[in-house]
Order: structure tokens, then C-alpha cells, then sequence
């Protein structure tokens, strides 16, 4: 079980994960965009798109537009998880002695790695709860909700509170054991899992999420790119240039063929009258 | 929420092409054409299968403010494609089923496509709204078009698209029609103006082939004789065409065969008369189909392709122009505003046109639909036009006194009366930007006595 769990696992899931993914993104991006769906104003230029995208990424600024409340908890648990992530990485990998490398002594490197860790998290676990509380009291978004939109939530939210659960004591996990079997992991030598419990069930849920995320909603991430190059395309010129490519076979399809012509038509008539 | 649309018959549909599907295949041939547009669009399965369904579409929906249906959130609106989409096309539906908003096609099934679907405007504000930029436009019209491959489509939509399929313009007139309805206004020309201002049909060798909207021939024939006047002062060369009086593309809004067919016209029609540039007139669905749509539907386009508006807005320093002394506000159509970037040229022109120019808010990209877009203009739809059309009333009652709203865009002319005489402010004018380039544009006449907002709004 532990082998299975431990050693096996997390390979599946990883592979899941990125070949799931990428198999996703790989579909949408050999169906063809028959027409031109820019969504105006746009830039006028490539590298204006480019910032528009990245700002838009960055600040979700759709959102804010019409819903700052939504926006706030959107935004939060994004920069959360973005600083939970890194954080994973380098305390994970220096042993919360990653700000010494910028000339910190330990002490305060340790002290700052446990308060931002606790920090994001918490601003994690906050932000997910709000969002669910938003799912189950707003009418509209409770209308929109299917089970697996609270599955995905509670999954996130017992992966975060798993998470923080690490700090209280007695619960805590030995960081140079995580690093040890991470890097075995990495390494593809798995060692066996730590035997913190909290540490475990944070494990196997991250596991789970990857196992789900490329069939889940949670491609949302993926889709926002592939949909917004497309209404972020540059309008079409006219007289059409050369050099441009049919867009799909849409254009050289031939429809309707029984349908009179129409030159024929309008002037036979006229002429009739 | 039911909807009162007249559905069209079955022999009327296959004189546009379609053969209506039995019952007892409706569910197979669905699935089949939303493989098939699955295949067609990247869109189709990026747009469904990207909603988080967060909701922030909702308040940035004017038919879901004005109806209070829940399904006319876009979100929800999509829903009743997704859910079936979900099941029959991915992964986790075909495994989880419910769990992950899977449903089997039912018999409601279709019923709440034709509901739903047309009671969107097509008019992509949710898709300003959505973190992801998800167009439930680009959804609906998708789900319209397969709707009338399987033998459902608005009467109205079929009559419009079988006219334009065989006489190339909404109203089915012919030739001679034409030709007698253009001398009528070349007469009211005269007599307005002094002036032998002339509106040509099939000239040959001409430069600019001019498409209006049909409907300017009769009942908003002010657009179409500011559009004359406009090229007599500039001393353009321009003629319209019989084979293809119309800006508008039906097409668009319920079945892209019919987009593309009908689209191909302009080409046809700018050969024939020599053109080296296609003018659109004021269409806002009619214009996003040819400036989007034109190289997508029928590849590569070899004409000058223009707005009027643009084609004014450039030559605004050689138009002598007095400012009427009115109070007007511009309507931004959604095909213009986010389907095609038409957004500072009207703007542009009613500085110079009106006294006093007024916007109203929210505006340009992020205006609200006045309800009449998207196809919806059928006699039936009225009552629910009226309710889509509850946040422009408020937007327009914001700005009272009014004299005048401009609106470059035939549905939202044909939709404005209606509405502001159902919300009591049916003493506002409407009309195109182009009557206000021809009510300001001095031709020779002393136009200059005009003192008060009826004498120059003419009637």
C-alpha cells in the first residue's frame, strides 16, 4: 500500500496531469477559427496584445469591472496559490533558508518563510471559503453550480487547510523528510512517505487533484489562453494580401448548390416584370 | 420561459437549403452537427468547456437584467448547450454524468435551445465580462445554426434569408421596384435641396458600390438620401446594385451556409458594376459579417472594403457642415462597438453635426443592447424585445431632455420607436448618423434659418 501510494502514485499522477493537459490544449488547437472573432477595441499591434493578455492575467481585469467583491477573492486565491507554489519549491528545497540568499540570517529566514507560508495560506483557505460561500448563497451562481464545481472547491480547501494544519504542533511534519522524499521522487528513487498524517492526507489530495485536473473545470486556466488569442486577433485588411492562408476549408466549401443563383435569379425576374 | 416564435414551415426551409429532420433522428443528427461544428470552430469547444461558472456574466447581461430569467444568464444560456455538449464530448461528462452537469438530450431538449437562443441579442458584452472573454454570442449563433440544420428556424429569419438568397436584399424587392423607389427619393432630393442629387443603380464602371440596408428605400429613407447627398457634395462616383441592396446578412444570426452565400454577393455585385471599393451603410450585424466575416466565409476578398462612417469621418475637413442646434445622443450597435471597432468615427461625425452631443453611460464597448439585435425584429418577439430592452430605456431616460438618439444600425432602428413609446418617451427622435450628415451638410440652400430641433429633424 505504501509502495503503491508512496512510490507509484504520484508518477500517475503527474503523468495524468501533464499528458491530460496537454492532450486538452493539443484538440482545441487543431480545430480550426473559420472567421475572425476579434473582440474590439484591440491593440494595434502584437506586443500590445501581448500586454493586454499578460495584464489581464495578472489582474483579472474583466472581473473587476462588474464584480469587486468577486474580484477580491478571485484575485486573492490566484496570488495565493502562486505564492504557495513558489513557496512549496524553494522552502521545500533550501529548507526555509531560501532568504539568506539575499543576505538574511537564518533565523529570519526561517521566521519569514513561516509567515508567508502561513500567510498564503490562510489567504487560501479564506479566499476558497468565500468563493464557496458565494457558490451556496448567491442565487445566480448557486443556479450555475453543478457538484463538481463544489468538489473542485472542498478538494482545493482541504488540500489548503491540510496544508496550514502542518503548522499547529504535534502535527508537524520534518521538512528534511518531505526533502528527502521529494527529491527521491524527483530523482525517480522514491523513498517511502513521511509518516506525518496531515503531511500524508496533503499528499494523496494534491495526487487526486492532478489525477482530476485535466477533466475538470479547472482547465479554465488553459482555456483562458486559447480563448482570448482568439478574440485578441488582429482585424482582417481588405483587399485581402497574398500571402494570407485560407482559415479553414469553410471558405472553399461549396453549400447549398440548389439554391438558385443569384445573379440569375434577380435579373430573370426583373426581367420578367 | 416559453417564447411566442413562429417557427418556419417545412417546405419554406428547403428553399433555403434545409431539409427538416424526422423526430425520430433528432437526437442522432444533433449530436452528429455538434460534432461537426466541433470539428468547424475551435471556439465551439473552448467557449463550453472553459465557463467556471463563476456568474460575473450575469449583471453584464441586459436580457437576463431585463427578464429575470434565470436561464437568460449567459452562463445558464450556454448551460443548455454545455449540458449536452458535456455528456456526448468529453471526458468527465461521458464518466461522471451529473456530477460534473451532464445531461442526456431529452425531448425539452431543443424546445429550450429555441427559447433561450433567441432571447440573446448576440451582442458579446457578456464576453466583456467574462474572465476567460467566453462570447455566449458565438455560442448562441452556433447552437442557432445547428437548430435550423435540424428544421427549426424563426419564419421571420427564413423569409428575410430566402429573399436575400434570391433577390439579394431583406425585403425581396426586384429591379424595377428599385429603380422607382430611388427616383421617388432623388424627387424628395430636389425638392428639399434644389438640387439634381442623384441615386444610381447598377451604373456600370463606378467606383464605390454602396450597400445600405434595404430598409432605407422605404422607411428610413432619410439615411439613404443623406448618404446622396454626401457623395453629390464629394463628387464621388458610386452606384447601388440590384443584385445586392443590403448590408444585412441574416445569415450571421441563423445558419452560416446562408452567411456565406449570401456574403459572396458582394463580390458578385462589386464585378458587375466595376467597383474598386465596397461602402457599407448602417447594419451592425450586417457590417461585423462583411468585415469579419468576408475572408472566413468565401477566403480572400479583392475589393476595398469601408464604412461609410469611416469613409465621412476622413473626409470631414472638405464637408461644410453647421452644427444643428439639437440635443442628441449616439446608441453604440454591438456589432460596431465589439464586433467591429466602429467606435470613434460616429462619434466624431455627431461633433460636427449636433450642437449639443451627449453620451450616454455606460457607452462604446460597453454599451447595452437595445433588444433589437440579433435577429429578434419578428412582430411575435415584440413584448420580449420590450422587456430586453429595459437597461437602454433607463441609459436613454438618464439623458432626458433629448432631442435626438443616432443610431447607425437598421435593427436598432427599428427597435428604438417601439421602445421609447413603450417606456413613455416617444417624443424623442431616432435615426441614422448619415440624416444628420445630410440634415447639416450645405448643399447651396440658406439652411441657416432653421432655429428649433423640429425644423431641422424635418416632419
Amino acid at each position: 500500500m505504501g509502495i503503491i501510494l508512496g512510490m507509484a502514485l504520484p508518477y500517475v499522477a503527474f503523468s495524468v496531469f501533464v499528458v491530460g493537459t496537454l492532450l486538452r490544449i493539443v484538440g482545441w488547437m487543431r480545430i480550426p477559427v473559420p472567421f475572425h472573432l476579434t473582440l474590439f477595441p484591440v491593440p494595434e499591434d502584437k506586443a500590445g496584445s501581448v500586454r493586454e493578455l499578460v495584464l489581464e492575467f495578472v489582474l483579472c481585469r474583466s472581473i473587476y469591472r462588474e464584480d469587486r467583491l468577486l474580484w477580491l477573492w478571485v484575485w486573492l486565491f490566484h496570488v495565493s496559490l502562486l505564492m504557495i507554489v513558489c513557496g512549496h519549491v524553494l522552502g521545500i528545497y533550501f529548507l526555509r533558508q531560501q532568504f539568506t540568499l539575499v543576505g538574511l540570517s537564518s533565523e529570519t529566514s526561517q521566521t519569514l518563510s513561516v509567515l508567508l507560508g502561513g500567510v498564503a495560506g490562510a489567504m487560501m483557505t479564506l479566499s476558497l471559503g468565500a468563493l464557496l460561500c458565494r457558490r451556496l448563497f448567491r442565487r445566480e451562481v448557486r443556479g450555475l453550480s453543478e457538484p463538481d464545481h463544489y468538489f473542485e472547491l472542498i478538494l482545493l480547501l482541504a488540500i489548503s487547510v491540510t496544508g496550514i494544519a502542518m503548522y499547529l504542533p504535534g502535527l508537524h511534519a520534518e521538512l528534511p523528510e518531505v526533502r528527502a522524499y521529494m527529491a527521491g521522487l524527483l530523482l525517480l528513487d522514491p523513498v517511502p512517505l513521511p509518516r506525518s498524517s496531515p503531511f500524508f492526507v496533503h499528499f494523496l489530495l494534491v495526487n487526486l487533484l492532478m489525477l482530476y485536473f485535466p477533466f475538470s473545470r479547472l482547465l479554465h486556466s488553459a482555456g483562458f489562453f486559447v480563448n482570448r488569442a482568439m478574440l485578441a486577433e488582429a482585424p482582417p485588411v481588405y483587399p485581402t494580401p497574398d500571402r494570407s492562408r485560407p482559415r479553414s476549408d469553410f471558405s472553399s466549401r461549396k453549400i447549398h448548390p440548389d439554391i438558385p443563383c443569384p445573379m440569375n435569379v434577380a435579373d430573370k425576374e426583373a426581367g420578367s416584370k | 420561459m416559453k417564447i411566442p416564435l413562429r417557427l418556419a414551415k417545412r417546405e419554406d426551409l428547403r428553399i433555403i437549403g434545409v431539409e427538416p429532420v424526422a423526430e425520430a433522428e433528432l437526437c442522432s443528427r444533433t449530436l452528429e452537427l455538434m460534432g461537426e461544428f466541433r470539428a468547424f470552430a475551435r471556439s465551439f469547444s473552448v467557449m463550453l468547456e472553459t465557463c467556471t461558472g463563476c456568474g460575473a456574466c450575469a449583471k453584464a447581461c441586459h436580457s437576463y437584467l431585463g427578464t429575470d430569467d434565470f436561464f437568460n444568464i449567459p452562463a445558464a444560456r450556454a448551460g443548455l448547450l454545455r449540458r449536452i455538449f458535456s455528456r456526448y464530448f468529453t471526458w468527465s461528462g461521458r464518466v461522471l454524468g451529473r456530477f460534473s452537469g451532464a445531461a442526456e438530450f431529452g425531448p425539452g431538449t431543443l424546445d429550450s435551445w429555441v427559447d433561450y437562443f433567441y432571447q440573446c441579442n448576440a451582442c458579446r458584452r457578456c464576453a466583456k465580462f467574462c474572465p476567460f472573454g467566453i462570447d455566449t454570442g458565438e455560442i448562441v449563433l452556433a447552437g442557432r445554426t445547428i437548430l435550423t440544420r435540424l428544421g427549426r428556424a424563426p419564419a421571420f429569419m427564413v423569409n428575410i434569408a430566402r429573399n436575400e438568397l434570391t433577390t439579394g436584399n431583406n425585403t425581396g424587392i426586384l429591379k424595377p421596384a428599385i429603380i422607382d423607389s430611388c427616383s421617388f427619393l432623388e424627387e424628395e432630393l430636389l425638392e428639399e435641396t434644389g438640387l439634381e442629387i442623384r441615386i444610381p443603380v447598377d451604373k456600370p464602371n463606378t467606383e464605390i458600390l454602396y450597400l445600405p440596408s434595404s430598409s432605407e428605400l422605404f422607411v428610413n429613407s432619410d439615411t439613404l438620401m443623406g448618404a446622396a447627398k454626401l457623395f453629390h457634395y464629394l463628387g464621388v462616383d458610386w452606384t447601388l446594385s440590384s443584385t445586392l441592396l443590403e448590408a444585412a446578412n441574416y445569415g450571421l444570426l441563423f445558419d452560416l451556409d446562408v452567411m456565406k452565400k449570401h456574403n459572396n454577393r458582394m463580390r458578385i455585385a462589386a464585378t458587375a458594376v466595376g467597383a474598386e471599393k465596397v461602402v457599407m451603410g448602417e447594419c451592425g450585424h450586417g457590417w461585423r459579417a462583411a468585415k469579419m466575416y468576408s475572408e472566413g466565409a468565401n477566403g480572400p476578398f479583392p475589393f476595398q472594403l469601408t464604412h461609410i462612417l469611416e469613409l465621412v469621418t476622413e473626409r470631414l475637413p472638405d464637408l461644410n457642415l453647421t452644427k444643428l442646434p439639437i440635443r442628441a445622443t449616439l446608441h453604440d450597435p454591438c456589432n460596431y462597438g465589439r464586433g467591429a471597432g466602429l467606435v470613434e468615427e460616429p462619434r466624431k461625425i455627431m461633433h460636427a453635426c449636433v450642437e449639443d452631443f451627449t453620451e450616454m453611460t455606460p457607452n462604446r464597448d460597453r454599451n447595452f443592447c437595445c433588444g433589437g439585435g440579433g435577429g429578434l425584429l419578428m412582430d411575435e418577439m415584440t413584448e420580449i424585445r420590450m422587456e430586453l430592452g429595459k437597461e437602454k430605456s433607463e441609459q436613454i431616460r438618464r439623458l432626458l431632455p433629448l432631442d435626438y438618439i443616432a443610431l447607425p444600425c437598421a435593427s436598432c432602428k427599428a427597435q428604438f420607436p417601439l421602445l421609447l413609446k413603450h417606456y413613455g418617451m416617444g417624443e424623442v427622435r431616432t435615426g441614422g448618423v448619415l440624416d444628420l450628415v445630410g440634415r447639416s451638410l450645405v448643399l447651396n440652400r440658406q439652411q441657416d434659418e432653421r432655429t428649433s430641433p423640429q425644423d431641422c429633424l424635418g416632419g
